[in-house]
């Protein structure tokens, strides 16, 4: 429906008005006729004001229909409000309301109630969720403060604080799954409704922000100058970033705390709404906050009226990012990006160590040594023991995910050093580009649809869904050259549907769910010898591979303009990276699974270490990568024993904590 | 470390506590517990809670059980003894840990069939399923309480226990009131959606067994059970039956919901509150959720 709506786009010159035009007469008559179905249009409209003592049919109107209406205009509308002043403060179009690590804060304090202190959730989980989305934005803001707020601080602060979060999350989750697996249906962002109390919470709350928004117009629109021009108007950019931020924020905390993660419409609002012509801030926010409402109104509204062909519940907020994905690849080639531009201070300055190849060396004769450890020190039955060499009963289980973890942390490593360096994007990392993104689509779709699937069929599958991933990254964008900026967006539309299905097959509470957590969180544990063995060598070759490119690295960041002039084929150097970044993803995530975010902070670690020209970056994050992914996956083993923590869980945690101290330190 | 072993290749550093002093301990500490039950028993390993409360039902307790005290809190009856080995999480049970500790056989359920090869290479694994598609689960209970019972050598136990539930199931079938609402069973998940009980579950075997009727008519899933919102219930002309745990806060909330009150309201009689039982279970769980459900029919009906 809307994707024909927008196709009309050319013949209508599509502005903003006409856009929300549309789509409003569309909710509006999808509604009414959703009313006419359930009692008839005047019975249906007299249930909005409809008394407690009437008949069943009324009841469900008055208590269920009428306020998840309300519910998703405002939560639609809220959130794109929230996404306009994300983009505008931190002038990136990736930029959405959860950035900041509103959900993920939110969603553990949630988790962390549930297990430690339920009476608190009697007092309110709207309170509970609301402060945890606060303590996570204070973070980021306590990280990012001595930059004065500085966009790519704020977003890098924001990524890192939302990995960590959310590993901790997965922990509780993977422990705990049956206390949980009501906020699986929390995460995601189900519309239903049965009284009017979230209605009379948001409503005041969202005025009360659309308010701050309106009077923080004028100052916000300086932002769209560069530092410099915006200091001399005599502007604060650090109050004023926080004034934005803490309000989208607010906003978003708001929503979230109340109907769950909602995906897509905050990110895409604004984004349409652009597309659609309109380019001062005010236009921006007042027609993103229309178009969000009405839009997540009109799918929860054909949810509703469809949904009834499958059994159980589809949560609205997962299938708006699952559907919103399809979309947002549609629109990217028509967004009006400055791609070919550098992006100012893209990239977290940090020092240039003098001596790079002698901090490698360092770092080489660390992963040896923890390498060693992890193979002959553990905890069996009896406690603590060492192991011989030579005790290959117990090495047997040891060595295979000591090689695995080695060959990934390789491999997403490199995979994220290209990435981040031909994109030019901090946010940039192969989970990200969305590679890692379908082959966990393809795997969760093949342990819910075959009948116990082995290893091998679970391993060609995914493949398959990696594969299709970069069809799809480069067919929508090989037309514009792969331009980067598109591309992380295309991931970007390819992982959110994956966080989409995630949510969907998890909400249902299909004790199979577990499963598909396990797998989700990054483990070495389904790794034998072969493909321990496999995975490594793999690592080295294309390790050795990526080598020579290293020039090329050097020179991509530089911007489109200066790469040509130095007589680089843009189009194929870009085309052979992705390939590149495509085989070490697909490979990796098959092993580890599609969140070990090493691949994110493999590269910003070694950046922080001091390695900075591309070729020492390479090696440096390899190296790096190797040993945060063996660290983690040794001390995961042994920190809950006999309970195992995924490595990839602790890379993020480990990792994180580092990023975090790093970062501070700028 | 490797100075150590590189200086000394004739004395090999060993585990603090060997293996097999452990293993005796915890044989010995079973032989105690239940003399009688594990004279010719193998030693079970089980990934999966049902088996393992079948296992104990029959009388001879599983040696190694995947997420023990989750176990304890879910499943509850009937409870491990203290010599049980914990595996770790279900999904991914710590290999080096059941290699140590050398089980005679691995029980599993279809679920964790990915990990047979892995697991094949410490004990032989064996496969048991339940609430498969289109089959009667009553049935497939028996077998599947006739297949553990095979492996522990002790058929005579598993007739016994199939013996014992349907007695008892059939007394109480009499016991109960004459006419019987159909009844909705559902489980709060957030104070907005339930889990509602339909076919291919343990819930409805019981009710089947036990005669009544359940109201749900539409679809669930391969566990019995759909998810669905509040607002699903609304037609439906049924007594309610709400299984506990409700999450926490979810009780208040519902006190405040006008769709709650309504459908209140609108059941046969005082909603039923029963108190938890393993959803997904075997035998044991079957009998105790037909205790709980009498119990709850009889004391409502006399008021």
């Amino acid at each position: 429906m809307l994707a024909r709506l927008v196709r009309l786009a050319p013949l209508l010159r599509l502005s903003p008005g006409i856009a929300c035009g549309l789509l409003c007469l569309a909710c509006l008559v999808l509604a009414s006729s959703n009313l006419v179905d359930a009692a008839g249009l005047l019975a249906g409209l007299q249930a909005l004001f409809g008394s407690a003592d009437a008949g069943m049919d009324t009841l469900v109107l008055h208590f269920s229909w009428w306020p998840r209406l309300m519910m998703s205009l405002l939560a639609g509308g809220g959130l794109a409000l929230a996404g306009v002043l994300m983009q505008q403060v931190l002038r990136n179009p990736l930029a959405a309301p959860t950035t900041l690590g509103v959900a993920s804060g939110a969603n553990l304090s949630l988790m962390a109630t549930t297990l430690m202190a339920p009476g608190l959730l009697v007092v309110g989980r709207e309170w509970v969720a609301l402060l945890g989305g606060g303590l996570a934005m204070g973070l980021v803001f306590a990280l990012a403060w001595r930059r004065g707020l500085a966009p790519v601080v704020v977003v890098l602060g924001g990524l890192v604080v939302n990995l960590y979060l959310g590993a901790l999350g997965i922990v509780l989750l993977l422990f705990n799954q049956q206390e949980l697996k009501g906020l699986l249906i929390w995460g995601a962002g189900s519309l239903a409704q049965n009284d009017w109390g979230g209605v009379t919470f948001l409503a005041p709350r969202l005025a009360l922000g659309a308010l701050a928004a309106w009077l923080l117009l004028r100052p916000l629109a300086v932002l769209e100058l560069d530092d410099a021009s915006a200091r001399s108007l005599g502007v604060s950019l650090r109050n004023l970033r926080l004034a934005g931020l803490g309000l989208a924020v607010f906003l978003t905390g708001c929503v979230v705390s109340v109907v769950g993660v909602i995906g897509f419409i905050g990110l895409a609002a604004p984004n349409i709404v652009r597309l659609a012509g309109a380019r001062r801030l005010g236009p921006r926010l007042l027609w993103s906050t229309l178009l969000g409402a009405l839009l997540l109104a009109t799918t929860d509204q054909l949810l509703q009226r469809y949904s009834g062909q499958v059994s159980g519940l589809v949560p609205t907020g997962a299938v708006t990012a699952t559907l919103g994905a399809p979309l947002l690849i549609w629109l990217i080639p028509r967004l009006k990006l400055r791609g070919d531009q550098p992006p100012a201070g893209a990239t977290a300055p940090a020092g240039r160590h003098h001596a790079p190849l002698r901090l490698a060396g360092g770092l080489a004769i660390g992963l040896l040594a923890i390498s060693v450890v992890a193979l002959l020190v553990g905890q069996t039955a009896g406690g603590w023991s060492w192991q011989s060499p030579a005790d290959w009963d117990v090495l047997q289980w040891r060595l295979p995910r000591v090689l695995a973890s080695a060959g990934c942390g390789v491999m997403l490593a490199l995979a994220g050093t290209l990435i981040q360096r031909v994109t030019a994007n901090p946010m940039a990392s192969p989970e990200v580009l969305g590679i890692s993104g379908g082959s966990a689509i393809a795997l969760i779709l093949a342990i819910f649809l075959l009948p116990s699937p082995d290893n091998l069929t679970l391993v060609g599958i995914g493949t398959l869904g990696a594969m299709a991933s970069l069809a799809i990254l480069i067919i929508f964008n090989g037309r514009s050259g792969l331009l980067p900026e598109r591309l992380l967006l295309t991931g970007v539309a390819i992982t959110a549907a994956f966080d989409g299905v995630r949510a969907i097959v998890l909400a249902g509470g299909d004790p199979r769910g577990q499963q598909v957590i396990a797998w989700l969180s990054g483990s070495t544990y389904y790794v034998d010898l072969t493909s321990g063995l496999v995975v490594l060598g793999l690592a080295l070759l294309l390790a050795l591979a990526s080598g020579p490119l290293a020039r090329w690295l050097d020179i991509l960041p530089l911007g489109a303009a200066t790469s040509r002039a130095l007589g680089l084929d843009l189009n194929r150097s870009r085309l052979l990276l992705l390939l590149l970044v495509a085989l070490l993803t697909a490979a990796a995530t098959l092993v580890v699974g599609p969140l070990s975010f090493v691949g994110l902070l493999a590269p910003h670690l070694a950046r922080l270490l001091g390695f900075s020209r591309a070729g020492m970056h390479l090696l440096g994050a390899a190296l790096s990568g190797a040993l945060l992914m063996v660290l983690a996956d040794w001390v995961g083993r042994q920190l809950l024993f006999p309970q195992e923590i995924p490595a990839g869980i602790v890379a993020s945690l480990l990792g994180g904590a580092y990023f975090m101290w790093g970062l501070r330190r700028l | 470390m490797t100075l150590l072993t590189r200086s000394s290749p004739v004395r090999r550093p060993r585990p603090l506590v060997a293996g097999h002093a452990l293993l005796f301990a915890l044989a010995m500490a079973m032989l105690l517990s239940a003399p009688l039950a594990m004279a010719a028993s193998p030693r079970i390993a089980t990934l999966d809670w049902t088996l393992a409360e079948t296992l104990q039902a029959l009388g001879t307790p599983p040696a190694a059980v995947a997420q023990i005290e989750a176990y304890h809190d879910w499943v509850g009856e009937p409870r491990l003894p203290e010599s049980v080995s914990d595996l770790g999480l279900r999904t991914q049970p710590n290999l080096e840990l059941l290699a140590d500790l050398d089980p005679d056989r691995i029980l599993i359920s279809p679920m964790f069939a990915n990990l047979t090869p892995r697991l094949s290479r410490i004990a032989p694994v064996e496969n048991f399923s339940l609430y498969s598609p289109g089959q009667d689960t009553w049935q497939e209970m028996r077998q599947l309480t006739r297949g553990v019972a095979a492996v522990v050598n002790r058929p005579e136990a598993a007739e016994a226990l199939i013996a014992d539930t349907e007695t008892r199931l059939d007394e109480l079938q009499r016991t109960l009131p004459d006419a019987v609402a159909p009844l909705l069973v559902v489980q709060f998940m957030d104070a907005r959606h339930v889990r509602v009980f339909g076919d291919n579950g343990l819930y409805q075997a019981v009710m089947k067994r036990l005669g009544l009727e359940n109201a749900w008519p539409g679809d669930t899933n391969a566990w019995g059970f759909s998810l669905v919102g509040l607002e699903e219930l609304a037609d439906l002309d049924a007594r309610l039956v709400v299984v506990e745990p409700y999450p926490a806060g979810v009780r208040d909330a519902l006190e405040q919901s006008g769709l709650w009150q309504g459908l209140k309201r609108q059941s046969q009689g005082e909603p039923l509150v029963l108190p938890p039982v393993w959803s997904f279970g075997a035998l044991p769980s079957a009998q105790r959720f037909a205790e709980q459900l009498t119990t709850a029919l009889e004391t409502a009906d006399a008021r």
